[in-house]
């Protein structure tokens, strides 16, 4: 949980540090979720649907969500989500953890990434 | 004894797009409503995920999202001097069995039927006089016009994601579109879909040609998309597994995962599955229907479903079989061509060449249901001049693929040996050099080519099955010659390595090999009940509560995928029923 805060102060200090200059578009953000939300939630507590739910995913180990079925290359990939780890994962799932099952090609633009990344982050505060 | 339950306002019978459709709109019209399907329970995030969903053997050979002929099914002959025979494994068409229906495993194909089909006897007569249409060619209007359906059409692409590129919008004709489809009020909800090599260098050649290529409109999301109810779709990742599997992003449209929980979250609408209707009940004056009757499968229990209102939902051979077991309308017969329920059973026809090109790679696993590149020239142009030709209706032709399997999808040329080692060779060398040009051809009505209930054979509940009798007739013998030979001349002027060229279907219809889950007809809509089953709102000529929705009731087939008008009917009957039938329940057509 400690190291959980953490992560978020980090992240934040990040999201900080990139502001002024090229700050992250959390309502842009919101509307890249679209593209996730036909298979993810991301409120705390919601049913998983096709892929997990996202609440707390930063800082957890993946394949760890309860009564979610993945993928034995997802388990076994020993990731603890960090920011950097979502943003590789988006950019190209199957070179990140190869052999996963998440059904999407991957989202290539940088600033899409951070911004989704900067919707995700505020909303799973 | 069957026991009998509390009476609702309305019973469904079948949960696929059209009773998911009716569910939703009238149980947030507050009726309580009860829907009953003889399928199990399926969810997207259990059922169709990954990697479960990709196995060819489970989906493709052993049927798992289609009806059990062990249970019920149909007895088949070509014509009415032979005994029809049952159909013990399911080959040319391909029923859906879970809730959701054919629309979870359907291709996302969604076309507009216009004035070309509803007007269609009238159109023919008007250009090419009254002899043109033949004798034993029951072919009749639907009773309905585009300009009516056309906000259901809409409303329903909506709802289903629909990918594609308007090529007439109000009346102006728009650059990439289909320059022959009918007018519409708008774009489509979702751009077109990538294309792939296939369907580009098809477009390409029947641009060539002089022909006029489109993307086909499809309902798998080209991208991430909630539609007007709230619904969200994930985009096509174009995995190629779409025809007869449940899609594992969400990307294609299909009612469990858009209508049908919208209305489960509703307190007064109430999903029963494994239930199987087996009649629908009428009262002593034989002018009103007061339930269904229905099994459990699970443990035999008999129940009886007092209902205000039936609507038969299920998929359409079933809708037309319950209307002949519960003796609601005369049936047909096609030696005194009196009668209705079972008249003008229709299907479609095709023909298909495969080109292959040494040092290409067409990838042919990765495609989407729609990913195919259409041409109207022989289908909605009016403009083209039926009458050297000899025949009535027309046809599509596409290039590209649908779900190419990996295991399944095996093009080889034509005599190569169809096992050993040759084959092996074959199958290797061509697998990735190989593209599909193919028809899809409409099928008029025949008075020979109908439905009853057979004499003979009986399903597991004790009901005698339905008996199809069906045949191409002359007018399909030329259309799918004229096909195959425009088909063959796009492919030769491609310069293929090798050709295995198209033929039109000549021989007898066989029930064997898959063709199309398009079967159409049998309690047909118009404009009088002397030659039809139901009003233009679908609803009974004899019943005046009960509706019978589906491709059932198109008057003949065409050469498109039937979803389009099957989902627009749907919404337009729901508000039939809503904005009429509830303030003045009666026929809402005086007969």
């Amino acid at each position: 949980m400690q190291g959980m805060q953490s992560k978020i102060v980090l992240a934040a200090a990040l999201l900080a540090l990139a502001g002024g200059v090229n700050a992250a578009d959390v309502k842009r953000g919101q509307k890249l979720f679209e593209e996730c939300a036909a298979c993810h939630t991301h409120e705390r507590g919601a049913q998983n649907g096709v892929g997990p739910n996202l609440f707390g995913v930063v800082g957890r180990k993946a394949g760890e969500v309860d009564e979610f079925r993945y993928s034995p290359a997802m388990k076994r990939s020993g990731i603890v989500w960090s920011e950097q780890d979502l943003d590789a994962y988006i950019a190209d799932p199957q070179a990140k953890v190869p052999a996963n099952r998440m059904p999407f090609s991957g989202m290539p633009d940088a600033r899409d990434r951070a911004d989704l990344l900067a919707y995700l982050l505020s909303a799973l505060k | 004894m069957a026991k009998v339950l509390k009476e609702v306002d309305v019973v469904i019978v079948g949960l696929g797009w059209t009773g998911g459709i009716l569910a939703k709109e009238l149980s947030e019209a507050g009726l309580q409503v009860v829907a009953l399907e003889r399928g199990a329970m399926r969810e997207a995030a259990k059922d169709y995920a990954l990697p479960g969903i990709r196995d060819e053997l489970r989906y493709v050979h052993r049927h798992d999202l289609m009806m059990n002929t062990a249970r019920d099914t149909l007895t088949i002959r070509n014509n009415p001097s032979q005994e029809a025979l049952p159909m013990r494994r399911l080959g040319s068409f391909l029923p859906g069995d879970v809730v959701g229906g054919s629309a979870v495993h359907w291709s996302g194909h969604t076309w507009r039927w216009t004035d070309m089909e509803f007007k269609a006897r009238t159109l023919y007569e008007e250009r090419y006089g009254k002899k043109y249409i033949p004798q034993d060619m029951s072919l009749q209007d639907w009773g309905i016009t585009y300009a009516e359906l056309e906000p259901y059409y809409d409303k329903f692409e909506r709802t289903a994601a629909v990918s594609g590129k308007a090529g007439n919008l109000q009346g102006r004709i728009q650059p990439g579109g289909n320059p022959f489809e009918a007018p519409r009020s708008r774009d489509y909800p979702l751009p077109p879909l990538t294309s792939i090599l296939a369907s580009e260098l098809f477009a390409d050649a029947a641009r060539n040609n002089g022909y006029h290529p489109f993307p086909r409109p499809s309902a798998n999301a080209s991208h991430a998309y909630t539609n007007p109810d709230g619904s969200k779709f994930g985009q096509c990742q174009y995995c190629g597994y779409c025809q007869r599997f449940g899609c594992e992003a969400n990307a294609k449209g299909s009612p469990h995962m858009t209508v049908i929980p919208i209305a489960m979250a509703k307190p007064n609408f109430e999903l029963r599955t494994n239930a199987w209707v087996t009649r629908v009940i009428k009262d002593s004056s034989g002018k009103r229907v007061t339930g269904v009757a229905y099994t459990n499968i699970l443990n035999g229990e008999e129940f009886e479903q007092p209902a205000n209102m039936v609507l038969l939902t299920a998929y359409a051979i079933n809708n037309v079989h319950l209307m002949l077991l519960s003796g609601i309308g005369k049936p047909y017969d096609p030696v005194s061509q009196t009668g209705v329920i079972g008249k003008n059973y229709c299907y479609q026809t095709g023909a298909g060449a495969t080109l292959f090109f040494e040092g290409r790679n067409f990838n042919p696993f990765m495609s989407s249901g729609g990913s195919n590149i259409s041409m109207d020239d022989f289908n909605t142009n009016w403009d083209f001049d039926r009458a050297p030709h000899g025949f009535i209706g027309g046809y599509t032709i596409g290039g590209g693929f649908n779900t190419a399997l990996p295991i399944g999808h095996r093009p080889v040329p034509r005599g190569t040996p169809q096992w050993g080692t040759a084959w092996k060779e074959a199958t290797s060398k061509w697998y990735q050099t190989a593209m599909n040009i193919g028809a899809s051809g409409s099928v008029m009505p025949n008075r020979y080519n109908c439905y009853d209930l057979d004499p003979t054979y009986r399903n597991a509940f004790g009901q005698p099955l339905m008996r199809m009798t069906f045949d191409y007739k002359d007018n399909e013998h030329k259309m799918g010659r004229h096909a195959a030979e425009r088909i063959n001349a796009i492919a030769k002027s491609m310069n293929p390595t090798h050709l295995n060229e198209a033929s039109a279907r000549t021989e007898p219809w066989t029930v064997v090999p898959y063709q199309s889950t398009h079967n159409t007809g049998g309690t047909i809509m118009g404009s009088n009940p002397r030659e039809s089953a139901v009003n233009k709102y679908l609803q009974s000529w004899d019943c005046h509560n009960l509706f019978v929705v589906g491709a059932n009731v198109f008057a003949h087939n065409c050469s498109y995928n039937p979803t389009g008008p099957v989902g627009a009917l749907a919404y337009w009957t729901a508000d039939a029923i809503k904005k009429k039938y509830l303030k003045t329940p009666g026929p809402l057509v005086s007969a």
